[in-house]
């Protein structure tokens, strides 16, 4: 096949206006196709997951125990891998019974290169090793932070690295960083991890991108939970009027409902009501489109729903607006217009 | 100095007809793959067509013999087997014996590793030659980063990015002069895993 797209023009050389109209040709169709690699939430390690908040229990590997600091490192990854989850992904725990077994040392099944390793066996089982200390490769010597009271320049933060190795175990691949890695801090789950003093070498918490895919792969814990700023998520919003006409002084009570938009990307986030946030109700004389903000609507007694009662004495449109937040990944939306008639 | 010029002369000539190839190979491919970026939401990973893929040149390992993985070390006596591994990844330029990357992270079949940046596979290339990635075909590209840093940089920290994209082909411009080592991250289509390979480039 490449020699049948090899270019052959024995004895002519391409002409400069030739060469630029089909680059720009080139270039022009390759933007139309979005050639540009996505900056998002991390991919995904194959397609299994667990269930839902399951609870896996970890132990030591016999004979290849980590040392007490590094035993407290990945305890502590396993306790912030659980607490920054901030989705309904599986929880991390040490257990002397647990049926998941941690390594250390020079049974590390990593390949020539690795730092660290695991498999992954949803919903039956994972594996997790970290390299010995000292250990050496042709690259040079491990060192864990951990192994000195002092960190010395150039080790590798074991707590770091076994957080990154439990984003694995959820499901996390290697975050897609831009390739001038100016990203690097919205994920923990890295194809390279830094080592002491550059930034992000000691990070202990989920970063943004790697909670976007746990909350699309696992769902959020709460209605009211806040969706990671690495998403960028569509939302509806409906608007109902009760009762749909009114006499002239009388009271209707309008209701709003927010949800996630129904998109196959979004799996589990799909249709999910949205509790807790700010929506606003405005209203203009009927067939006037002339809006004015009546106020923010209070929750109602249903997740993702909102209200506000109002009197009238004229016939009169709504809509309820949802104006796209700055600390989460929702996207604005704007209901239909509902009329109330005042016969 | 004379050999110096057709030097050049060589590389700039290939340099086009390598950029043009793959421009007509991606016409050629209807330019299928899709854009995450352009999605609303989180997506999985774009399935790539394995015809996509800038097809092998002479020189390079077959496709049987590249997805040989590398050599694994003794798991010791109580362990699991070794991991497996993604396939090798070949970088060449037009005409030039393609070399096998260094294998550094990578997640394969529900499994994976962590490394750091590592220097790579010394391969020699000439300024502004096109460097093109080659995998077997039966792997389709997701998405693909490229990037350089001065050799025995294990962090990556202070890259510069050399090129990325949404699918295949991976191709992207030789460093300035110098000594380089350049990083290749490859996300496998289908969600079938990643892996970063490196080479130690040196321009001439």
């Amino acid at each position: 096949m490449s020699a049948s797209i090899r270019f052959s023009l024995p004895g002519r050389r391409l002409s400069v206006r030739w060469l630029a109209s089909a680059l720009a040709a080139i270039v022009g169709l390759l933007a139309a196709a979005g050639g540009v690699t996505a900056h998002g939430p991390d991919p995904l390690v194959g397609s299994g997951r667990w269930n839902q908040d399951q609870a896996l229990a970890f132990r030591w590997r016999t004979g290849y125990v980590p040392t007490s600091a590094i035993q407290v490192a990945i305890r502590n990854a396993a306790a912030e891998a659980t607490a920054t989850r901030a989705s309904q992904a599986a929880s991390f725990a040490y257990n002397t019974a647990g049926a998941n077994l941690i390594g250390y040392g020079t049974g590390a099944t990593c390949g020539v290169n690795g730092l660290a390793c695991f498999t992954r066996t949803p919903t039956s089982s994972f594996t997790m090793w970290l390299r010995e200390q000292g250990h050496v490769y042709d690259w040079g010597t491990l060192k864990w932070c951990q192994a000195y009271s002092t960190p010395p320049s150039g080790c590798y933060d074991a707590e770091n690295i076994a957080l990154d190795e439990f984003g694995h175990v959820e499901i996390l691949d290697h975050h897609v960083n831009f390739s001038s890695e100016s990203d690097y801090g919205d994920a923990v789950v890295q194809t390279k991890s830094r080592t002491n003093p550059i930034a992000g070498w000691n990070r202990h918490a989920f970063g943004r991108c790697d909670v976007a895919t746990l909350q699309v792969q696992y769902d959020v814990r709460t209605w009211t939970a806040k969706y990671s700023t690495c998403l960028s998520l569509a939302t509806t919003l409906g608007l109902t009027s009760n009762p749909s006409h009114v006499a002239s002084g009388g009271t209707v009570t309008v209701t709003a409902t927010l949800k996630v938009a129904n998109d196959s990307s979004y799996v589990r986030l799909a249709l999910n009501p949205l509790s807790g946030r700010v929506v606003t109700l405005q209203r203009s004389p009927h067939g006037k489109n002339a809006w004015a903000t009546v106020g923010t609507m209070t929750a109602g007694s249903t997740a993702g729903t909102y209200s506000r009662a109002i009197q009238l004495t004229a016939a009169t449109d709504f809509r309820a607006v949802f104006a796209t937040p700055t600390d989460e990944g929702l996207r604005a939306a704007t209901s239909a217009t509902v009329v109330v008639a005042v016969p | 100095m004379e050999r110096t010029v057709l030097t050049v002369q060589r590389t700039a000539s290939r340099a086009t007809l390598a950029f043009l190839s793959i421009g007509l190979l991606a016409i050629g491919c209807g330019l299928s793959g899709s854009n995450p970026a352009s999605s609303p939401g989180p997506s999985p990973a774009t399935s790539a067509s394995p015809a996509s893929i800038t097809p092998r040149s002479s020189g390079v390992p077959s496709a049987s013999a590249a997805l040989t993985p590398s050599p694994q070390p003794s798991a010791g006596p109580a362990g699991p087997p070794s991991l497996a591994e993604p396939p090798a990844a070949s970088l060449g330029v037009e005409g030039g014996d393609a070399v096998a990357g260094q294998l550094g992270s990578f997640t394969w079949q529900n499994g994976g590793s962590d490394s750091p940046w590592l220097d790579g596979s010394p391969i020699h290339v000439g300024p502004g030659e096109r460097l093109t990635l080659t995998l077997p075909a039966e792997v389709g590209v997701a998405n693909w980063t490229a990037g350089r840093v001065a050799p025995g940089n294990r962090d990556g920290s202070g890259a510069v990015g050399m090129g990325e994209g949404s699918s295949g082909p991976v191709a992207f411009d030789a460093p300035p002069r110098g000594a380089w080592s350049v990083n290749v991250n490859v996300w496998f289509s289908d969600n079938r895993g990643s892996a970063a390979y490196y080479w130690l480039v040196s321009v001439d």
